[in-house]
């Protein structure tokens, strides 16, 4: 209330001397330099527009011939109009809204005299491009007509005149004559056009500076004039307007700041009358001070004594000397440090951290008679200090007391918190911190709440809360939660605490951390509930190896109820199938180690065995003695049977249930032991039905699967039990026969076998039938071991096949010597390519017609480390039997492309090469765009190289054949048949191919021209090939006289040893720059013609082909 | 009294300052010659030159002002129709952006004041460079080189007012002083030949200097497409913007006005007109004679304005000869 009483005048005071401030910023504000600005701006842009509209009346007139100036103009005069209507600028929008709605008129007439600006531009420029034509297009008719030409350049007189001066009566003239002219019709020839086109443009030009004067009447009736005029008047008012105003507001400064001085007045007077308060208020402050029963002094920001009373000297007596002459805090702190000591309260300042630190402090004074004053210093919002005192020397005795007490509840190893009568805590000790990890400080003020699980319904609290503040003591048990969220259990005892007036003001509750206790029971709960629910059998015995107890699982499996065991020894279990032995072990495992497991028979209750897993475990006591042994176990029946299934699955074959490779190799090894030991005769039967797999597949897998049962079960059925009878892979069986006595023996069955497979077999739909070949060995005189002996039985077997089928075969150590020889050979090849044994030779072909060398035939040699030269004819086969062609066939194509590219870039580009291509190739997946890759790489057209294949090739007359070859000649390559004759190819073959070339065999060539039927031959397989547009090369050629007859009959080419054995290739390029003309028997004597090169046979080779 | 003392004073100025500008000498023809000084601010021009030149301008980062004005070739793109991001069409040919400063309005439908206003308008337009201010200066705020040269150039930095004002600069850099017709106009007789001169004299006396005049040889009033023929019912397919002015006023008697343009870079190739319509200079010239003053002109007359025409191109150091 005072407050705003005094607030009241300074705001008056405050408003008077900011009004005398506006007053004199309002009239600052229409200072005579922005009114000259003002001014100037309006007189520019008037003078603009009078700029512009004597522009646009020389353009009117055809006086400005170029229209920039103008542009000038206008571009200036909209920067002014910007200027003008820009509120930042002080004319519009500060000088009242007659001058903002002046502006806003006079621009919108700029702007509509802007627009027909624009248009008398174009206008005009209309009217200038008519007149300059206008000449032009009456010049013909002034030279031609005179009369008419001098009428029309009289009204063209008239109309540069009207462009210029425009006055209605001569419009009116030129429009009288015109229409006059426009009625004439002129003779000459072409004058009618001519002067209609003048006339147009004379029109058309009339009317256009007739619209031109149109515009510029409407330009000039645009009041611009007018609007600015009413614009500078609105401005002139405003501005007159603004000056009154001025000086008006002058006036009103003047009575403001009289106002203001007697303000101030006023104001002077009041603050004197407050002061007189102030002190009367300070006297009576200084009686209540001296009226307090404690101790009391108040020091200033300068730590100065303001105030204090009586008491205060009577406490601090040796003080008093000091207080007259001006005592300070520093003195008194001084003083008082020689008669008494300050004991500050740790604990106390700790929990009251924030008074400290805000420079209010609490502490006892121990002087030194004994008395103990209580202190608190606090500080004053100005910087001083206020300094109380309180005598508590009675107070200190019983605080000792109670320490003691205190020190028991701190170290007592149960917890104990004290709450007061509303449950808050006040107080819990160190064995609280410890078990809940809650500090005191955390929980002190809060509700022991903080602590809860969840374990307790509110019901039990409600129950709790009604048992304590009944006066009761309440027992029970929590499970409380600790800080960092884990559980624990606490036994508690929770009772009240009154007062001398019998009113409850604490409760205390001691309580003790039971998790311990409480989680062994729940360990024991779980365990029997394992024990009751395990699948796992359980029996316990007592140290007399009686049984005391057994789980629902044992009875399950045994039969055995609980109380029928209980009691008795496990013997009851006991199968019989063990021997007393086997327990006597277990049992000295059992007491040695602690423990056994193994698997066991026993008995159930209704007499069965079975096998179960068992493992037993003994139980020691404290001192070390047996207490009891725990046997658990599972049923293992099951598992057992599964066991032998697998054991069937892995011996056996699911489809004929003979015994598989596996199980026969082992009887086999087995047999040969026995046969060993007894000294006896064992044989091996290598089976394999003959034509079983054209069965198969014409007749489906479903029907081969059922013959092979129904074969193996003829089989089965005439042996002997101890023999031994195994499918051991497809169609193939293996039968062993112990103790066959003689070889003969072996013979009978094996010829009973192919009697018995030789019957029909009568299958769904129809009748099959089938026969056995069978390959024979004998251990020992054939062969020391199992493996031999079936390698061997099989090459039997295979023996047999090669005879003819339906038969049995011995084995033989020829049979063995022959593989043996081919397996090294095989050896041998696979590692020739690696350690460049191989090698290519090249034959020229040379060509009849020319007599040069046309192509080269390659030839693949094998130079073996110890054999020597290995003839093709040997190793070629091996390495297709092996799949070896496949990487020595890409290596000679390799090696034979790269050498024919070395040759073409040496200059010889007109050889070819001949390559023999092997079937096998085909099948080990040689492709054409493989081969065009390789020729691509090395830079040799395809059209160079030709595959050279046999007539069996062409015999297998396959569609996966024919599109092979088709392929390398779809890559432009050329195929010849080779060693054509000799085998059974038919005419058809060579037509249905995509053939080029025809090789007659060199068996044909030997003997001609001796041989009559060889000759012939010859003659007509020429003739053919002429047929079939095939050219023919003749090998073998090593006579001359086998050279003229052939040239007789027209033959393309011929190879051989007259003109060249195969060569290293770096011979070849000398044959081929060579001539062999001289060698034509027309260019020489048919006899005693030497061939140029050796002529020792050789034995023929043939690269890659059967 | 003082108002109109004032007044007088002002009068007085102008006529001083046409007195001094008619003391230039040169002849007294509708073609006046480029100035050569042009006072513009040269921080402001390399700025502006950096951002005519900045693919940011565009909402893909693909196009530039340059993309379009190619100022080595004509100030134009040389197509019929520009060519904006994303490979879009524009509705109309892209003019010379050479000599525009002595335009009266920008654009062929003078909806731009000014080039500073001009600049704006590409940037926004969703077929030519597609952007908006926003994007362009979140873009350009990125590139603290920018930012360093935007802070030493203009007090408050990058800004779209600050972004048009430093390439309309450096669009009023691009002036071609120095033709051979404007020596010719300073008194050089020598300057142009006979040919040329010729050709001036029929470009004056068939009419077409009505129109096109001033520094820039036009680009100071607005023409009618077709004031003496059909121009757009003989071409057929008419558009939107063969409407022109009327585009932006909507007054009927605006229809198929346009920015006359300036003949100054005319014989640095087409396509000429607002819609292409002229692929080369002589079909142009015809085309204008027939539907612009209604007559059909000789052949040697169309080579003669040809080659008058040609005297009109100057220099810039941009602009690759011919």
């Amino acid at each position: 209330m005072m407050r705003r009483r005094q607030f009241l005048p300074i705001s008056v005071l405050l408003a008077a001397t900011a009004s005398v401030v506006l007053l004199y910023m309002e009239n600052r504000g229409i200072d005579a330099e922005s009114h000259t600005r003002n001014n100037q701006l309006l007189l520019r842009t008037e003078n603009t527009v009078v700029n512009l509209d004597r522009d646009v009346l020389r353009v009117t007139t055809s006086q400005l011939v170029q229209f920039d100036p103008l542009v000038a103009t206008v571009n200036n005069l909209r920067r002014l109009g910007i200027e003008l209507r820009n509120p930042e600028r002080g004319l519009a929008g500060g000088s009242g809204e007659a001058v903002d709605q002046g502006i806003t008129a006079f621009w919108e007439a700029v702007e509509k005299k802007l627009v027909l600006m624009e248009r008398i531009k174009y206008q005009s420029a209309l009217v200038q491009n008519g007149l300059h034509y206008l000449p032009l297009a009456v010049d013909d008719l002034v030279r031609t007509n005179h009369t008419l030409g001098d009428r029309l350049m009289s009204l063209l007189v008239q109309i540069f005149a009207f462009s210029r001066f425009h006055d209605s009566t001569r419009a009116d003239t030129i429009e009288k004559e015109l229409q006059a002219m426009e009625a004439i019709k002129p003779p000459g020839v072409g004058q009618g056009e001519t002067l209609n086109n003048a006339l147009v443009h004379i029109r058309a030009n009339l009317n256009g500076i007739r619209e031109l004067v149109h515009l510029q009447e409407r330009y000039d009736e645009t009041p611009t004039q007018n609007s600015f005029d009413k614009l500078y008047k609105a401005y002139a008012d405003y501005h007159s307007a603004a000056t009154k105003r001025a000086h008006h507001f002058s006036l009103l400064q003047v009575i403001v700041t009289i106002g203001l001085f007697f303000g101030l007045g006023l104001a002077i007077n009041r603050m004197n009358r407050a002061r007189a308060v102030t002190e009367h208020a300070w006297e009576r402050l200084h009686d209540a001070v001296e009226s307090l029963s404690e101790a009391f002094a108040l020091f200033d920001h300068h730590g100065k004594l303001v105030l204090h009373n009586r008491r205060f000297l009577d406490f601090y007596p040796w003080l008093d000397r000091i207080v007259a002459g001006g005592l300070t805090l520093d003195d008194m702190h001084k003083e008082n440090g020689k008669h008494l000591e300050v004991v500050t309260d740790e604990a106390a300042r700790k929990a009251d951290g924030m008074n400290v630190a805000a420079g209010n402090t609490t502490f006892a004074e121990k002087l030194e008679d004994g008395r103990w004053h209580l202190g608190s210093d606090n500080s004053t919002s100005d910087g001083g200090q206020v300094c109380v005192r309180v005598d508590v020397t009675r107070g200190k005795a019983d605080e000792a007391e109670l320490k003691k007490l205190s020190r028991a509840i701190e170290q007592s190893p149960v917890t104990v918190v004290m709450t007061d009568s509303q449950g808050n805590i006040e107080y819990v000790n160190p064995k609280f911190e410890q078990t809940t990890g809650y500090a005191a400080r955390e929980v002190l003020g809060k509700n022991p709440r903080i602590l809860k699980s969840g374990d307790k319904s509110p019901a039990d609290y409600s129950n709790l809360w009604a048992t304590i503040k009944s006066g009761k003591e309440w027992r029970g048990q929590f499970l409380n939660r600790r800080k960092d969220g884990s559980d624990f259990w606490e036994a508690a005892s929770i009772s009240p605490v009154w007062d001398s007036g019998g009113e409850i003001t604490h409760f205390i509750a001691v309580k003790e951390d039971i998790t311990a206790q409480k989680q062994a029971e729940e360990q024991l709960l779980m365990s029997a509930a394992v024990f009751d629910t395990t699948s796992e059998g359980i029996m316990i015995t007592d140290r007399a190896n009686r049984i005391r107890n057994v789980n629902p699982a044992f009875t399950k499996i045994t039969g055995f109820a609980h109380e029928e065991v209980v009691g008795k020894e496990p013997t009851v279990l006991s199968s019989g199938h063990q021997t007393p032995d086997f327990y006597h072990r277990m049992w000295r495992q059992i007491n040695a180690s602690g423990h056994w497991s193994g698997e066991i028979w026993n008995r159930r209750k209704d007499g069965s065995a079975y096998p179960q897993r068992l493992s037993v475990s003994v139980v020691k006591g404290k001192t070390d003695e047996v207490e009891a042994h725990i046997g658990v176990f599972s049923d293992i029946t099951l598992q057992k049977d599964n066991e032998e299934r697998i054991r069937r699955q892995i011996n056996y074959d699911p489809l004929t249930s003979l015994p598989n490779r596996s199980l026969l190799l082992e009887k086999l090894h087995d047999a040969l032991v026995r046969a060993k030991r007894e000294r006896w005769l064992a044989a091996l039967l290598f089976v394999d039905l003959d034509h079983f797999k054209t069965i198969n597949d014409t007749m489906g897998h479903e029907t081969g699967d059922k013959l092979l049962r129904m074969a193996s079960k003829r089989l089965r059925n005439s042996l002997r039990d101890t023999d031994t009878v195994a499918r051991f892979g497809g169609d193939e069986f293996v039968i062993v026969l112990e103790d066959v006595g003689e070889p003969k023996g072996a013979a009978d069955t094996a010829q009973k076998i192919i009697d018995i497979i030789v019957k029909p077999f009568q299958l769904p739909n129809r009748e099959v039938h089938i026969s056995a070949s069978i390959g024979i060995t004998f251990y020992p005189t054939d062969c020391a071991d199992a493996d031999t002996m079936l390698r061997h039985a099989d090459m039997a077997m295979y023996q047999a096949k090669e005879s003819g089928r339906n038969r049995y075969q011995f084995f033989t150590t020829a049979m063995n010597n022959h593989v043996r020889r081919r397996m090294e050979m095989e050896q041998d090849l696979r590692m020739a390519l690696g350690r460049q044994e191989l090698a290519l030779e090249y034959q020229p072909i040379i060509d009849l017609k020319t007599g040069r060398c046309h192509s080269v035939e390659t030839l693949l040699r094998w130079k073996h480390p110890q054999r020597g030269y290995v003839s093709p004819a040997k190793f070629v086969p091996v390495a297709e039997d092996t799949g070896l062609i496949a990487p020595i066939g890409l290596w000679v194509l390799q090696t034979a492309f790269r050498q024919l590219s070395e040759w073409r870039k040496m200059g010889i580009p007109e050889i070819n090469l001949a390559i023999n291509l092997s079937s096998s190739q085909q099948r080990l997946g040689l492709s054409a765009s493989d081969v065009k890759q390789m020729l691509f790489e090395v830079g040799v057209p395809a059209n160079a190289v030709k595959f050279e294949i046999t007539e069996g090739l062409m015999m297998e007359n396959s569609q996966e054949m024919r599109q092979w070859l088709d392929a390398f000649k779809g890559i432009g390559m050329e195929l010849s048949v080779d060693d054509f004759g000799t085998g059974f190819s038919s005419l058809s073959y060579l037509k249905r191919f995509p053939m080029d070339e025809l090789k007659i065999d060199r068996s044909f060539i030997n003997d001609i021209p001796n041989d009559s039927e060889d000759a012939s031959l010859v003659e007509a397989i020429i003739a053919i090939a002429r047929k079939l547009r095939l050219n023919v090369v003749a090998e073998g050629v090593e006579t001359t006289e086998q050279l003229a007859f052939l040239q007789n009959l027209g033959c393309d080419y011929i190879q051989g040893y007259l003109f060249s054995k195969p060569l290293p290739p770096e011979r070849i390029p000398e044959v081929v720059r060579g001539d062999f003309k001289n060698l034509l028997p027309c260019q020489l004597p048919m006899k005693d013609v030497q061939p140029p090169f050796d002529t020792q046979p050789e034995p023929r080779t043939r690269l890659l082909a059967k | 009294m003082r108002r109109s003392c004032l007044k007088y004073v002002l009068c007085c100025i102008p006529c001083l300052v046409v007195g001094l500008a008619c003391a230039d000498e040169y002849r007294n023809e509708p073609i006046k010659p480029i100035p050569h000084e042009t006072r513009l601010r040269p921080d402001k021009i390399k700025l502006g030159d950096r951002l005519f030149h900045d693919v940011r301008l565009s909402g893909d980062d693909s196009v530039s002002c340059a993309s379009c004005h190619v100022l080595s070739g004509n100030g134009a793109d040389g197509r019929v129709r520009a060519i904006g991001i994303g490979g879009a069409t524009g509705p109309i040919r892209t003019p010379t952006v050479y000599n525009s400063r002595f335009n009266f309005v920008q654009f062929w439908d003078g909806r731009a004041a000014n080039l500073e206003e001009q600049a704006g308008g590409p940037i926004h337009n969703p077929s030519e460079m597609g952007s908006n201010w926003d994007q362009v200066i979140t873009k350009l705020r990125k590139d603290t080189d920018f930012v360093r040269e935007f802070r030493s150039t203009y007090e408050d930095g990058i800004s779209a007012g600050n972004i048009s004002d430093a390439i309309a600069t450096f669009e009023r850099s691009l002036t071609t002083p120095d033709s051979p017709f404007d020596r010719f106009l300073r008194g050089d007789d020598q300057a142009i030949t006979e040919l040329q001169k010729h050709g001036y004299a029929v470009f004056k006396s068939l009419g077409c200097i009505a129109c096109h005049q001033g520094a820039n040889v036009g680009g100071n009033m607005y023409g009618r497409m077709g004031a003496m023929g059909d121009y757009f019912g003989d071409r057929g397919n008419p558009t939107d913007s063969d409407l022109g002015r009327f585009n932006v006023t909507g007054d009927d008697e605006d229809k198929y006005l346009f920015k006359v343009p300036g003949l100054r870079l005319a014989s640095r190739g087409g396509p000429y007109f607002h819609d292409g319509g002229a692929e080369n200079l002589g079909d142009a010239i015809n085309i204008m004679a027939r539907y612009q003053l209604g007559r059909s002109i000789s052949d040697s007359d169309v080579a003669a304005i040809e080659s008058f025409l040609e005297s009109l191109t100057g220099n810039h150091p941009r602009l690759r000869a011919p």
